[in-house]
């Protein structure tokens, strides 16, 4: 049993333990693909945990693929210890792909330092709350049902998750601008390449949580910042 | 302990194991120029007596404060090496070990250069994971002081008394009305020769006396929710249930017979399986002019790839059996292997061929064929068909998994085979018991055995269960879940319905509703912290802070 010498194990204890954010940090210092492998469902030496582990690699995945990574680079794998050889697949399959890819940035749909901010963009979108409240209470909405008693699909979770995951990583990209300095809704729906009427959406969704202010005025446009103080202390 | 991060590297050449196919010297080099690492040295084995010595001294000498070992895997070395640092006065969990033998020497043989590259990797990633690796102290909880056996055939009748002798509380769960699993329905007991049912008998009435032994006959096992120390036991007997606790559980639920249906035309009547022939020989019904044995009955087959260990045993002792009853009767026995291991198997093939029975090879691809009264077997050496007269075919069939063994696996978490038996937790290191703590089998649980076999696992089991009954307390890693701010907590419970061991609480603080963690009950899976968006919980040597160095330290290359 051999395999490619270009993967690297990082040891968890259980898949569950995999924060999204670990994913989209391995990426941001360079790496060309991740596995997360673990137990085989209902063969979890952690019971449930894989299943957590499975939703968490699944939410980086496609927050990754929304900001432009090519989603083969996320793989989510399952084999038993007893399994030396399906192991050895995995990898030799992954690494196969991956080199047919080729290198981050490649193979891609935005070239390295585009798609490194994009990923720093996704990457804040994963740690913080609103994605991860819906990924924390998938499982349980899923099979029991949130608080009226409606039950989801996974695909309707997903659904869901990815439409948070636009309105977060829009968010998040807008506050970075406007920590860059004052800018205008028309100039912020250039450089994201979203239609105005969005950024302005998410301007004034900003403004109301006291995370952005006006800055001035440009023309007839109003100019936005960061507000400074709301940030540091949230 | 000063402020400054002392790490001291072994680096292990496993003998030529890890030696022979990376360049551990060019590791030890490298080490030497890693940040924190004032030490390092190769070992020869550095889990050997001199290789450990070696690392106690550094410790000392080299007033280490942290301790990397690059060798083989953690799940059985672990534990050493972590004990060697304590015994040299470190805290053992300022240890951490890298695999280079799982990892890159068995994987990487041809590939000396790069597999050297990928060690050296791996050991910046455990240097840089040490350095920020803080001391823990092992969590200490009582232990219920009595035992649940499931299964009362002879291994679980032998490992409750075993314990029960001991001094522990038994409860003893059979699923059926009687105590004594197969051996109910066998004959006599090869190689000895003894009554099985009789054997049997003694020893339920051994258990039914017991003053320790609760017997709970015709009754389930429910539910088992809890860990080692404190598992907590919902039965079922009757649509009566009860709850009690235990310290540890033994499995000995036996394992079942395969019926062979639709195999060399299975009727139970005039071709029947080696139980059945038991049966008739208790019965005194066996009377057959010419017997026809088929061995890997269903066994050794693409869908059953196993031996089944038990059943040449089985026919030798059947054949044996009806050779001294009934001399005038002609017994053939068709096999692929005769697996007669041991001394007495092989006195028992012996004296089967002294007294006349024939044994005749087949081939897998060439199986006999059952027509009427005869049996067609294509013999090996001569080459052709032969037709055997047969008015009795009796089938050697498999022991196959017992069919409660997936429902037990999953109340237990504990693992199954490819075949559905029960997995030990490592084949050598921990036979009898399973990977989960406080959990052990024994008997056809794990495996088809022979009695005596059945017997000194049940023996080892029990004994192994009284390692932690006997201290009374047990330790828990402290690789659990640590609230490490509780500021940032908000008590909203979203981690706590998550948890697979119902280790968190909500409680009422000072600072309002806050998340805690029950250490005992934690594993440590990190489902948890990985899902908190406050950032709250961290898994202790797990911490977000050491995975996110090790992913820095893996993707700076060695240069
Ligand atoms: C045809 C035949 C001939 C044999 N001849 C010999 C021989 O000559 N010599 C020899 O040494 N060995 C012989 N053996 C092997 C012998 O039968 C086994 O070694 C022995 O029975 C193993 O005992 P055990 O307790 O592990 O399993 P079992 O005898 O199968 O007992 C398991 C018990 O667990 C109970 N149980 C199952 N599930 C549950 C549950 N969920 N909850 C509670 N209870 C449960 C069952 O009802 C049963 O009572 C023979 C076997 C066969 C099939
Ligand atoms: S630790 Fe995090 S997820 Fe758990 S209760 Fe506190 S805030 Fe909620
Ligand atoms: S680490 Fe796992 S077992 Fe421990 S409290 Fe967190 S979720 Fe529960």
């Amino acid at each position: 049993m051999q395999y490619t010498t270009d993967a690297r194990i990082i040891r968890i204890m259980c898949t569950g333990r995999v924060d999204p954010t670990m994913i989209s940090d391995a990426f941001l210092k360079g790496a060309d693909g991740v596995m997360v492998v673990g137990c085989h469902f209902g063969d979890c030496h952690y019971i449930t945990g894989n299943y957590q582990g499975k939703i968490k690699v699944g939410i980086a995945a496609r927050a990754l693929d929304y900001v432009g990574l090519n989603p083969k680079r996320v793989f989510f794998g399952q084999c038993s210890s007893a399994e030396g050889e399906r192991f050895v697949k995995m990898v030799t399959d992954f690494d196969k792909d991956i080199r047919e890819i080729g290198p981050l940035g490649t193979g891609d749909r935005l070239p390295p330092p585009q798609l490194h901010e994009k990923i720093e963009v996704a990457h804040t979108a994963l740690a913080k709350e609103k994605i991860r409240w819906v990924v924390g209470k998938f499982t349980e909405f899923t099979t029991k049902g949130n608080k009226y008693g409606e039950r989801f699909t996974e695909h309707e979770m997903w659904r869901t998750l990815d439409t948070i995951v636009m309105d977060e990583v829009a968010t998040y990209e807008i506050m970075r601008e406007l920590n860059r300095g004052p800018v205008s809704v028309k100039t912020l729906s250039s450089r994201l390449k979203l239609p105005s009427a969005h950024v302005l959406k998410y301007v004034l969704a900003l403004q109301r949580r006291g995370f952005a202010e006006l800055a001035g005025i440009e023309g007839t446009s109003p100019l936005y910042r960061i507000a400074r103080q709301q940030v540091d202390a949230a | 302990m000063s402020d400054q991060i002392r790490i001291g590297v072994f680096v292990c050449d496993c003998g030529s194991n890890i030696a022979g196919y990376v360049d551990v010297k060019a590791l030890a080099e490298y080490a030497k120029t890693l940040p924190n690492v004032v030490y390092v040295k190769e070992n020869l084995y550095t889990c050997s007596e001199s290789g450990i010595n070696e690392i106690k001294a550094a410790i000392r000498e080299q007033s280490l404060n942290r301790v990397v070992v690059a060798s083989c895997t953690p799940r059985t070395h672990e534990p050493l090496f972590r004990g060697t640092c304590e015994e040299a006065g470190l805290n053992p969990y300022l240890f951490e070990m890298v695999n280079i033998r799982d990892q890159c020497s068995w994987v990487h043989m041809q590939e000396r250069e790069s597999g050297t590259n990928k060690a050296k990797d791996l050991i910046r990633m455990g240097v840089a994971k040490a350095a920020l690796l803080e001391p823990q102290e092992s969590i200490k909880s009582e232990m219920d002081p009595n035992a649940l056996v499931m299964g009362g055939g002879i291994s679980g009748m032998t490992a409750a008394l075993a314990l029960a002798n001991r001094g522990y509380q038994v409860y003893l769960v059979e699923k059926q009305a009687q105590l004594g699993g197969l051996l109910l329905q066998l004959d006599t007991l090869g190689p000895s020769g003894v009554d099985a049912a009789a054997f049997a008998a003694s020893q339920a009435e051994l258990v039914r006396n017991h003053p320790r032994i609760r017997l709970m006959t015709s009754t389930q096992v429910k539910d088992i929710s809890g860990y080692i120390g404190h598992f907590k036991v919902t039965t079922a007997s009757d649509g009566k249930e009860e709850q009690f606790g235990v310290g540890v559980v033994i499995v000995a639920t036996g394992a079942q017979i395969l019926k062979p249906h639709g195999l060399f035309g299975y009727d139970g009547e005039r071709v029947i399986t080696q139980l059945e022939l038991e049966a008739r020989f208790k019965r005194g019904t066996f009377s057959a002019g010419n017997v026809v044995m088929i061995q890997c009955a269903g066994a050794r087959i693409e869908e059953r790839k196993y031996c089944s260990r038990i059943c040449c045993m089985v026919a030798l002792k059947n054949a044996i059996q009806i050779k001294e009853t009934h001399p005038g009767t002609g017994v053939r026995v068709l096999y692929r292997d005769i697996q007669a291991y041991g001394t007495e198997n092989e006195e028992m093939y012996r004296r089967a061929r002294e007294l006349g029975v024939i044994f005749i090879n087949y081939d897998v691809n060439v199986p006999p064929k059952v027509h009427g009264e005869k049996v067609t077997v294509t013999h090996q050496l001569l080459g052709r068909e032969l037709d055997l007269p047969a008015d009795l075919v009796v089938l050697s069939t498999p022991l196959i998994a017992g069919e409660d063994n997936e429902a037990i696996s999953k109340l237990l978490r504990v693992s199954l085979d490819e075949n559905k038996f029960f997995l030990e937790g490592h084949v050598k290191l921990k036979p009898l018991d399973f990977a989960t703590d406080g959990v052990y089998l024994c008997g056809n649980a794990h495996y088809p055995a022979t009695v005596r076999e059945a017997i000194s696992q049940a023996l080892g089991a029990a004994s192994r269960a009284s390692i932690p009954l006997a201290k009374g307390v047990m330790t828990v890693e402290p690789i659990v879940s640590t609230l490490v701010d509780e500021d940032a907590c908000r008590g909203c419970g979203l981690c706590v319905a998550l948890c697979p061991y119902g280790a968190l609480e909500i409680v009422r603080t000072e600072k309002g509703r806050k998340v805690r963690v029950i250490p005992v009950a934690c594993k440590g899976c990190g489902v948890c912290a990985a899902t908190c968006y406050q950032h709250a919980l961290s898994i202790n040597s797990y911490t977000d802070r050491q995975i996110a160095e090790q992913i820095s330290a893996c993707l700076e290359s060695s240069g």
